[in-house]
């Protein structure tokens, strides 16, 4: 059996007494793609963010493809294939929207910490950047600060940025969160059409509005706050 | 256009790729030209400065203008372009210059090279430094790296007087630049030869500070004052983005420092002391952190304040001062933020609109504000002159301080004049919104 992209083993967190997660068991497969259900305050974000190591866990183990990201920096953990985007939509407001995609690819594409290169001599830095911005149809908003954008479309930009680097593990925090019907249906489609093929794991406080194919399964169910794998 | 339509084997990429990296291609060749142009412009305006401005004076007014340019760009590359607010950033660029000091009295090998390659050295030094106390504290930007400069700044200042040897204690330490090897047989005796090794290398420093904006590791600086978090799970790490930053930063300090010690050829504690690292802040601000030729623009203005206005008045402090608190209050953006807010007007084509509103309302506002000047410094000549000594000059006329009339006719031209330039704003605030919409009845 192949390993799975993300694994989940006795996972526990607790703050002070208060028990948020008790105990998680849970495998997914590389390509599928599971939403996580439940109400407020069920402890979906922190889950999330005991994944992505905002947190560290009170007990248990994440692994990524396998490997334990216990102990690592959030950045490492990008590096290692996992991208998330917030429930807080979290961009860099003050630069244009081609650039904060710009950024999100400079670390895939080798450039590291370089003060060598000059970003706007690049073709592969460019062309990858429009291309993820035809994809978020973000193309015509290109060079307006990514702070004026309206709602849905800073929200379409954070996917943008969240899938940019490549990662094949994605992780989206509510994406739908305070949007009308439209929007929901323009971000859900924009969703199934980037993680096609990538795993993607997201996390959501209902999916009625949710075009729930085949693909789609509540993964969790929270229970007298226990999460099971169902 | 809706790329959801598409059949599956259809990338949309593949439709898009052509168009859009000819636009690039074409932005990138205009782009080239365009970033071009304002380096020549200030090549040939630096060279020809002295044949305009050709006394000694203006030639070392214009230097100790270079001097802060750079050290206002490097400045920058931390508060505007990192996020990050230092309050003791003189150190690297005080550091930087007592090195080149020493290095100046090391005659055996101050006379291996010639004077143009000692601001290498003093960049270095200030690199040096900054290495070390980058390492603790660019882990976090904030109150928290704030505080750290500031104590570092504070510690290092205090060192002048303790550590003797290499501060020089009170009366700093002072060298000699005509010991250097001959550059092309020039000893830099003449204050017109330091000014082009001074211009030179401010020239070569804001380029490198441009084009290390460009490289990857300047935009994720961008990226990282917008949103540290953001920038990590991008796969940078905030604390090394930062780190990169404040190093660079402190070569160039250090940089401004070595053009300090080669044009005074002396270095005290005042080139480390808390003071110039305010200075350097209220520099900077004033220009406007948010572009980068904002810090050039605020170190002309203030050097201009600081040495012109200076021998006009004792009070240029306290202008100074106040238009520091103006710019904050204000204008956030600084000088460089006022100058682009007319971009969008200027694009419209719709700026010569602009002229005449201003005109009406400025020039009162101008006249009122000098009348406010005129009176503080009368209040100041009768407070602070010497008893009996009631004849003051002011605007070119000598008068009695003690006297009515001239308080009278200050208040009067005061009141008239900003009374005028408020019954003129409405007018300039319509002809503002009118030149900023596209369209209309223009």
């Amino acid at each position: 059996m192949s390993v799975p992209a993300l694994e989940l083993i006795g996972l526990k967190k607790s703050f002070g007494k208060a028990e948020i997660i008790r105990g998680i068991d849970l495998s997914i497969g590389k390509a599928e793609r599971h939403a996580i259900i439940g109400p407020n305050g069920a402890g979906k974000s922190t889950l999330f963010n005991l994944i992505t190591a905002r947190f560290p866990p009170t007990a248990g183990t994440v692994k990524l493809h396998g490997e334990d990201l216990a102990g690592l920096q959030p950045f490492q953990i990008n590096r290692k294939g996992l991208s998330r985007s917030f429930q807080i939509t979290n961009i860099f407001p003050a630069m244009t929207v081609f650039e904060n995609v710009r950024c999100a690819l400079l670390w895939a594409q080798g450039y590291k910490y370089s003060f060598w290169n000059l970003v706007n001599r690049s073709r592969d830095l460019t062309e990858g950047a429009e291309k993820i911005l035809d994809q978020i149809n973000l193309l015509e908003r290109r060079d307006l600060p990514a702070g004026t954008l309206s709602y849905a479309e800073q929200r379409a930009l954070e996917i943008g940025i969240t899938i940019a680097g490549g990662a094949d593990v994605i992780m989206l925090d509510e994406p739908t969160a305070g949007m009308s019907h439209s929007e929901t249906d323009y971000i859900t489609d924009l969703i199934m059409k980037v993680t096609e093929g990538k795993t993607l794991v997201m996390v959501e406080h209902d999916m009625g509005l949710w075009p729930c194919g085949p693909d789609f399964r509540p993964g969790l169910r929270r229970d007298h706050r226990h999460w099971r794998a169902r | 256009m809706s790329n959801t339509e598409l059949p599956k084997g259809a990338r949309p990429e593949e439709q898009i790729t052509t168009d859009p990296s000819r636009a690039a291609q074409r932005m990138r060749a205009g782009s080239m030209t365009l970033t071009m142009l304002p380096w020549i412009v200030a090549a040939i305006l630096l060279a020809m400065l002295p044949y305009i401005f050709t006394s000694n004076s203006a030639l070392t007014i214009m230097n100790q203008m270079w001097i802060t340019v750079v050290f206002a760009l490097a400045y920058n590359m931390l508060l505007g372009q990192g996020g990050m607010l230092s309050f003791g950033h003189a150190v690297y660029a005080g550091v930087g210059g007592f090195a080149c000091m020493h290095i100046m009295n090391m005659s055996d090998f101050f006379a291996s090279f010639p004077l143009p390659v000692l601001p290498v050295f003093g960049g270095l030094f200030g690199m040096g430094l900054a290495l070390i106390v980058g390492s603790f504290s660019t882990r976090n930007a904030g109150t928290v790296f704030a505080m750290i400069s500031l104590g570092v700044g504070e510690l290092i200042a205090a060192c002048s007087v303790i550590i003797v040897a290499f501060f020089g204690g009170e009366e700093g330490i002072s060298g000699d630049r005509t010991y250097a090897m001959p550059f092309f047989g020039n000893e830099f005796l003449q204050q017109i030869n330091v000014y082009y090794l001074t211009a030179f290398w401010m020239l070569l420093s804001a380029g490198l500070m441009y084009l290390w904006s460009r490289t990857p590791v300047g935009r994720m600086a961008n990226a990282v004052r917008d949103n540290p978090e953001r920038a990590e799970f991008l796969g940078y790490s905030a604390r090394w983005v930062r780190f990169f930053s404040f190093v660079a930063s402190g070569f160039f300090a250090g940089v401004s420092g070595a053009l300090f010690a080669i044009n005074y050829e002396i270095l005290t504690e005042e080139n480390l002391n808390t003071a110039s690292s305010g200075v350097i802040l209220l520099v900077t601000f004033l220009g406007g952190v948010g572009f980068f030729f904002g810090p050039i623009i605020g170190a002309i203005v203030f050097t201009l304040v600081q040495t012109v206005l200076s021998l006009q008045t004792e009070l240029w402090a306290f202008y100074a001062g106040t238009l520091f608190v103006l710019t904050v209050m204000f204008f956030p953006g600084g000088l460089a933020g006022l100058l682009m807010m007319h971009v969008p007007a200027f694009r419209l084509g719709k700026a010569g609109g602009l002229i005449v509103p201003y005109l009406k309302t400025l020039l009162p506002g101008a006249i009122g504000v000098l009348a406010v000047c005129g009176l503080v410094e009368m209040v100041f000549h009768v407070r602070h002159a010497s008893t009996g000594d009631h004849e003051m000059t002011l605007f070119w006329t000598t008068f009695d301080s003690h006297a009515i009339l001239p308080w009278v006719i200050f208040i009067g031209v005061a009141v008239i004049g900003l009374g005028i330039a408020r019954t003129t704003a409405p007018a300039l605030r319509d002809a503002w919104n009118e030149a900023n919409t596209a369209g209309g009845s223009a």
